[in-house]
């Protein structure tokens, strides 16, 4: 069964674009996917109703079978969204309090929070930063920061929207290195790019959204071959593979 | 933005810094009050004394402060001027300038001795507390206050804070934005300013949109973990000392 599955998602906006239209798609536990597609495809709105930000105007989501709308909160501790924007998301003064806004939203005992504080720090590598103000932080930092996050609230699955976006080459490494190990560590993943040639490698699927429909959704190397159709650029040389496809070496 | 020494937290490891953030905001407010019924000289110099004692503790450098005061200096100086022309009174005997009375001049002096203390003092209060423990003592205080969401509030604050920089960053870049594109050749201020604040605030709502939603995603939720306060004994004496000070300017007797 797929921990995670729309049918016929549909969304539409009152101002009648219509973002999304009739995706199907299930993801199941462990795996790695990446979703591509232009500007405008409908990416973020997809993934935002995949823990219940937004609702759809037909279809529905389901994790583990059940309807999100059964346990809102519940659905939204198990998937967490790294946001394209890494600045609206921090909401702390310092690091370390950034950090503790999800488990201190769940209400968890703060002897609890203050433990698990510093094990979300440590596993992004951000420990020695914890009392500096995220203001100061550089963009991959940052990115780490909305991951630690996250990683607070114990998610299973995990979902970047256009994790590289903004950052220089060590940047682009350091976050792609830790994707890489949270799917070791036995994490869902989600990443939303259309910089194929970054990431591609570590994905098992490749989905690609085309004007608000799910246009191609398949194992990356019978994928990539089209995606310039879908205004994506053509990551492989002539004669190359998917494996050559990462910025980890 | 021009480093401000001044209402920011300087890090120290010091008595005051550690001190439990809600005794330290009563003892502002008590030395305030204090200061408020100050009269006589002697009831200045207690308060002084106790203003100083707290700088030197809290280890904030001095000449720092006294610079960022400056601005104070001329609110305080003009109310000073005012004051000893407009009260009718007495004038000083042999004083050069005519028209400058002696009960105005005492007023104006009550009144900045009065306002010194007090900046002095605040500057301790934000000087030794960081803007996210004062949040937490903004909070706590609201608890037994009904009608108020405390936890709601306590957030607005927070995002305040943490959102008036990011603002701020952007407006700057889109004023250079706006000068690579010769905008100051505009000679109409209404249009130029609205060039400005249209997209700024637009941007701004954008944002705060996300905020929503990101907010959303992490599970918001008005029943959160509380904050803690950590008292020591040392506490309850600094404050002890506050209110004695309190005690002795009403209690002693005015020259
Ligand atoms: N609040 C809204 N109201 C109306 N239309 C919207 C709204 N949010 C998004 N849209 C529209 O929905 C479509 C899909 O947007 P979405 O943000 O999902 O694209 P995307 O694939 O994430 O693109 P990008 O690569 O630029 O992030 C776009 O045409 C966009 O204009
Ligand atoms: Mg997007």
């Amino acid at each position: 069964m797929p921990v995670l599955e729309t049918q016929n998602l549909t969304h539409i906006f009152p101002d009648g674009t219509a973002a999304i239209q009739d995706i199907s798609l299930r993801i199941n536990a462990g795996e790695f996917i990446v979703i591509a597609g232009a500007n405008g495809s409908g990416k973020t709105v997809f993934i935002r109703h995949l823990n219940g930000l937004l609702v759809p105007t037909s279809g529905r989501v389901l994790i583990d079978g059940e309807p999100i709308g059964k346990n809102i909160t519940a659905a939204r501790q198990k998937i967490g969204l790294i946001f394209q924007d890494s600045d609206s998301q921090i909401v702390g003064q310092t690091v370390a309090e950034d950090v503790a806004f999800g488990p201190e939203n769940l209400n968890l005992p703060r002897e609890e929070v203050e433990r698990i504080v510093p094990e979300a720090l440590a596993a992004v590598g951000l420990s020695d930063l914890a009392a500096q103000s995220p203001h100061t932080l550089s963009g991959g930092q940052k990115r780490k920061l909305a991951v630690a996050g996250i990683l607070a609230m114990r998610p299973e699955i995990i979902i970047f929207d256009e994790p590289f976006t903004g950052l220089d080459y060590p940047g682009v490494v350091q976050v792609l290195r830790q994707i890489v190990q949270l799917h070791q560590a036995g994490h869902t993943i989600v990443v939303i790019t259309h910089e194929l040639e970054k990431v591609l490698a570590h994905a098992d699927r490749l989905a690609i959204f085309c004007r608000g429909r799910l246009a191609e959704n398949g194992a990356p190397e019978n994928i990539v071959i089209r995606a310039e159709n879908y205004g994506i650029r053509l990551p492989l040389r002539h004669g190359g593979t998917v494996g050559e496809l990462t910025w980890l070496r | 933005m021009a480093p401000v020494t001044f209402f920011h937290c300087i890090p120290r490891d010091t008595l005051l810094h550690r001190m439990d953030a809600r005794l330290k905001l009563l003892c502002l407010v008590l030395l305030s009050v204090a200061v408020s019924f100050a009269v006589a000289p002697a009831h200045y110099l207690a308060a002084l004394c106790a203003v100083m004692a707290a700088l030197f503790t809290a280890e904030l450098p001095l000449p720092a402060l006294l610079k960022d005061m400056k601005i104070f200096g001329v609110i305080i100086a003009i109310v000073l001027v005012v004051d000893a022309f407009s009260i009718p009174g007495p004038p000083i005997p042999n004083f050069p300038v005519p028209g400058v009375s002696l009960p105005g001049v005492v007023t104006g002096l009550r009144f900045a001795g009065r306002l010194t203390i007090i900046i002095m003092a605040c500057a301790v209060m934000t000087g030794t507390t960081s803007l996210l423990t004062f949040k937490n003592v903004v909070e706590w205080y609201l608890r037994p206050v009904p009608f108020i969401p405390e936890a709601r509030v306590a957030m607005m604050i927070n995002l305040t804070f943490v959102f008036i920089p990011l603002i701020f960053d952007q407006y700057v870049e889109m004023m250079s934005a706006q000068k690579a594109r010769c905008a100051d050749l505009r000679k109409n201020p209404i249009r130029r300013i609205s060039f400005i604040v249209l997209p700024l605030l637009s941007r701004t709502l954008r944002r705060t949109d996300e905020i929503v939603y990101a907010m959303e995603a992490r599970c918001y939720s008005e029943t959160r973990t509380r904050p803690r306060f950590k008292t020591h004994p040392a506490d309850w004496l600094i404050l002890a000392a506050a209110a004695a000070a309190l005690v002795f300017i009403l209690y002693y007797p005015c020259a």
